[in-house]
């Protein structure tokens, strides 16, 4: 939604005295509970829904702070309702986390503004830029000056921060006010958890999925073209690597169906991102070394010996060199980010992995021109997967190989033990500005707008609820069926909260950079450089103690 | 008396005890900063109360570096008082520099990755071996004598504009202005207007520039030469003002009758360039390539933004990957190492060019 045009609506309809009506409203619902017929509560609360899923409205531009601070207020229900006003007066928090795209924290300064003029409480914030993200974090906890009391943080670095203890155990109240229950199953335990005790606020579920262009696969040109070359099978959307490779080859030197320029296939973000431009690699890696009978993918649980290198991955890197000719010119030079949000969605390709941000962006973003030609379902498969016990290409009774890659495993707030060191009344604080980031009804408001968070939690699967904000039930049946089937899918890969993750990922975008260059004779010496590269990171952080976390991550111990 | 009594102002008459005083003064603070330095050594290895962080041992250094200071007045009156112009000085250039330098040294020696729960352990010179067998520093140390040969070219440049607004031209202080105005832009800026923008392959000007002019698909990043040639030419943009600012500055200060001279002795214009004007510049040249060899040696933000050292480790400096080894690895130890050798070869490097300077400034007849 545009300024003039929003700050009309907000003018007639949502100014702040209406907002603030609505809340006391929804407040004083939940405060009266025992006196108000369940029906009443659940209508109540289904209007609060459906009156922050209108804020802006789909279709109506990029939501702004204004919007962020209405939503925020909307869902200060559960706040209100265990604490009393003013209850953390005088309290200051610090809190760490991103600003990409000017999301992430941007949304979280607006959501927890009426949460500080509620409580009384206020909060320092630190912004980071994503690739920044694990240095400084790892610098405040190995010179001990974690200057932070609330951190959004990803699954990866449980390792680093809980297994240091530095995080402070969820209470009890949390787990209500949130309703953990809710969380799609591949986010409840262990993930968040560490030697028994909960951790983490989910506020995202990550996963990538396959983002394509429909106006291609529907385009009889194409189809006629693709016939008449003889390719096997109908011009659809690709449901393989093997596919996706032939398509991207197939489109190379046509003609876009959208914008009028050049065609292309397949996105390969190739220049690193800080340690998350792996992720894109791995997402093309999985359907070929995750086997269904075996837990791990990146690592031997035995001993931490990397697999970067065994057949499978030299095989998804193989294609990422077979296609390079058919990438947009530069490509070479495009992170993850300009792959995603500058090209992508700005209408250059026709297929891509990413988190889910790229779909929730395509129809309500300002700089998105797809929003209407876009397509989504689960990772590709391939037609064999590699055995690693047999090592042998194995192919499976039940068809192609689908393994859904769980990167990252997404975003969750968590406390800091320092703010149980600065009293109870501080930690309280955290844990509420905590709960309320990762609230049942902000949470909805974060899934269906521009906020760097995809769905997580069983209730965001309603599809009425999107239909009734204003998106497409075929466009949103399409997003929300691709995100369900990567979060509930038996062969899943997700990968090692281990210390030090991102060293592995980092170092490996060094040598894929060479690869990618031509710099190896083969692909399978530069794996082998990652390879070692990534057994010498093991060493030095010390094998026995990452293999035990690996293990136990996995589940095998 | 040995002391030259035409800078003495009073005749001071120290007495014993004053010199003692003295004495105690610097004893006593140093004493003080031995037994809280102690006592913070020992509190992070659990033996005492731990001070939390290092300020107490931080006040006791400043503690006694006043009461040194001080006790110089009162050991050594007016003598005293003429060191003090000197001594503040010092220790701040000893703390600033020599403390981090030994410091560093301590790191540089070490495996430190701030994952592993074992923390830092020394280990001799493992450090050095590894660095030995790394070929992304070696990359990154080629690279940079690609980027410092490219200063030659810079110089030229910067020479010609400032001879052009040496000479009689229209408009003369607005071109001075207008040329200055990229070194107001941080690096940062200009990688991503530039770099990142006018560059991008597909939106940006230059290629929608590109394209009218017949080029298909215009690429300023995706192949190792024209990549690395961007990169110096974004960065030469912001520097070259500098050097053009300093030449033109040279040049003014060139007393216009030893051209005039040469001048009216039958010399042609390049003859009174190249003997008159060239070698008198000589020793504003080598300064200012010497500065801009400084800032070449720092380069890392523009890299950084706009190519993450690739393609495939062709625009790498030793900075940025250094940066990546520090920062994105956690790998301290190792990224200190590297750092300091850098160091090392940058002193080599200085000290030969200096001694090659001071021999091109020779006069020659």
């Amino acid at each position: 939604m545009k300024v003039e045009l929003y700050n009309r609506i907000v003018a007639s309809q949502l100014n702040r005295r209406s907002v603030l009506k609505g809340a006391a409203s929804v407040s004083a619902l939940a405060a009266s509970g025992g006196l108000i017929p369940g029906m009443a509560r659940a209508d109540a609360h289904a209007n609060l829904r459906e009156q922050i899923l209108a804020i802006p409205g789909v279709g109506m531009g990029s939501p702004t702070d204004a919007d962020w601070q209405a939503v925020g207020e909307l869902c200060l229900g559960t706040t209100r309702a265990r604490f009393a006003e003013g209850e953390f007066e005088g309290v200051e928090l610090t809190f760490m986390g991103l600003n990409n795209q000017n999301l992430h924290n941007f949304l979280f300064r607006g959501f927890l503004r009426p949460w500080e003029q509620y409580t009384g409480a206020t909060i320092n914030w630190i912004d980071l830029a994503q690739a920044d993200y694990n240095a400084r974090l790892q610098q405040s906890i190995a010179t001990g000056t974690v200057d932070f009391d609330i951190i959004e943080m990803g699954a990866p670095f449980e390792g680093d921060t809980a297994g240091r203890g530095l995080l402070d155990p969820m209470p009890d109240w949390v787990k209500e006010d949130i309703d953990m229950d809710d969380y799609v199953g591949y986010l409840q335990e262990p993930v968040g958890t560490w030697a028994g005790e909960t951790y983490r606020v989910s506020i995202d579920g990550d996963c990538h999925n396959f983002n394509y262009r429909t106006d291609y696969f529907d385009s009889e040109e194409f189809a006629a073209a693709w016939a008449e070359e003889g390719h096997e099978g109908p011009w659809e959307v690709p449901t393989t690597w093997q596919k996706v490779q032939e398509v991207s080859t197939f489109l190379a030197g046509k003609e876009d169906p959208f914008t009028g320029l050049q065609a292309h296939g397949y996105l390969d973000p190739l220049k690193g991102w800080g340690g998350f431009g792996f992720y894109f690699l791995a997402s093309r890696a999985t359907a070929y070394a995750k086997h269904p009978d075996d837990p791990a993918w990146l690592f031997d649980p035995e001993d931490m010996t990397p697999r970067v290198n065994n057949a499978a991955w030299v095989r998804a890197i193989q294609d990422v060199m077979d296609i390079m000719e058919t990438q947009p010119a530069d490509q070479i030079n495009a992170d993850p980010g300009t792959t995603g949000f500058q090209q992508f969605l700005a209408g250059t390709g026709s297929m891509l992995s990413w988190w889910g941000d790229i779909g929730s962006s395509a129809r309500t973003s300002d700089t998105s021109v797809v929003g209407d030609v876009i397509g989504f379902s689960i990772l590709p498969g391939s037609d064999d997967v590699w055995n690693h016990a047999t090592q042998t290409w194995d192919v499976l009774p039940s068809g192609p190989n689908l393994s859904p890659n769980m990167a990252y495993i997404g975003w969750g707030i968590y406390v800091m033990a320092r703010a149980a060191e600065g009293g109870e009344l501080k930690r309280r604080a955290a844990w509420s500005a905590a709960a309320h980031l990762g609230g049942r009804d902000l949470s909805l408001w974060c899934s269906a707008y521009p906020s760097g968070f995809q769905p997580y939690r069983n209730s965001h699967f309603n599809i009425d609820e999107w239909e009734a904000a204003g998106y497409d039930r075929a466009f949103i049946e399409d997003y929300l069926g691709s995100e369900a089937d990567s979060y509930n899918h038996p062969n899943a890969a997700i990968e090692p909260r281990i210390p030090g993750i991102f060293q592995y990922y980092s170092v490996a975008e060094d040598e894929l950079a060479k690869i990618y260059a031509g710099e190896y004779a083969s692909v399978q010496e530069g794996a082998d450089a990652i390879a070692a590269a990534w057994d010498a990171i093991t060493d030095q952080i010390g094998r026995d103690s990452q293999v035990a976390l690996y293990r136990s991550s996995l589940g095998l111990e | 008396m040995s002391q030259d009594r035409l800078y003495v102002v009073t005749n001071d008459q120290i007495t014993p005890g004053r010199v003692r005083a003295g004495k105690m003064m610097i004893w006593a603070s140093f004493a003080l900063l031995v037994l809280v330095a102690a006592w913070q050594i020992m509190g992070g290895y659990d033996l005492a109360a731990d001070f939390s962080n290092w300020r107490p041992t931080l006040y006791a250094y400043m503690f006694f570096v006043t009461c040194f200071c001080m006790a110089l007045v009162v050991r050594h009156g007016e003598q005293g008082k003429r060191r003090l112009f000197v001594v503040p000085a010092t220790i701040f250039v000893l703390s600033m520099v020599f403390f981090p330098l030994v410091f560093g040294l301590s790191i540089a020696f070490s495996d430190w990755n701030l994952s592993s729960i074992s923390g830092q352990q020394y280990n001799g010179f493992d450090n050095i071996r590894q660095m030995w067998q790394d070929d992304f520093y070696w990359n990154a140390l080629t690279n940079m004598v690609w980027y410092t040969l490219a200063i030659i070219v810079e110089y030229a440049i910067a020479f010609g504009l400032a001879l052009l607004l040496n000479s009689q031209i229209r408009a003369r202080k607005f071109f001075r202005v207008a040329f200055l105005l990229p070194l107001m832009l941080s690096p940062v800026a200009v990688s991503w207007m530039v770099g990142k923008s006018m560059l991008e392959a597909r939106f940006g000007p230059i290629a929608r520039l590109a394209r009218t002019l017949g080029i298909d698909n215009p690429s300023f990043f995706g192949d190792a030469e024209t990549a690395r040639a961007m990169i110096m030419i974004m960065d030469a943009w912001t520097f070259i003002p500098f050097m053009m600012i300093m030449l033109l500055a040279g040049l003014q200060s060139i007393p216009k009758d030893i051209q005039e001279a040469a001048r009216v002795d039958g010399a042609t214009p390049w003859q009174n360039f190249w003997e008159v004007t060239f070698p008198l510049m000589l020793p504003v040249s080598i300064t200012a390539i010497m500065i801009r060899i400084i800032f070449k040696l720092k380069l890392a933000d523009i890299i950084i933004n706009v190519t993450s050292g690739g393609p495939g480790g062709a625009t790498d400096s030793v900075t940025s990957f250094i940066f990546r080894e520090y920062r994105d690895r956690s790998n301290v130890g190792y990224g200190t190492m590297l750092a300091m050798v850098y160091l090392v070869f940058i002193v080599i490097g200085f000290t030969l060019f200096m001694k090659l300077a001071a021999r091109w400034m020779r006069p020659k007849y």
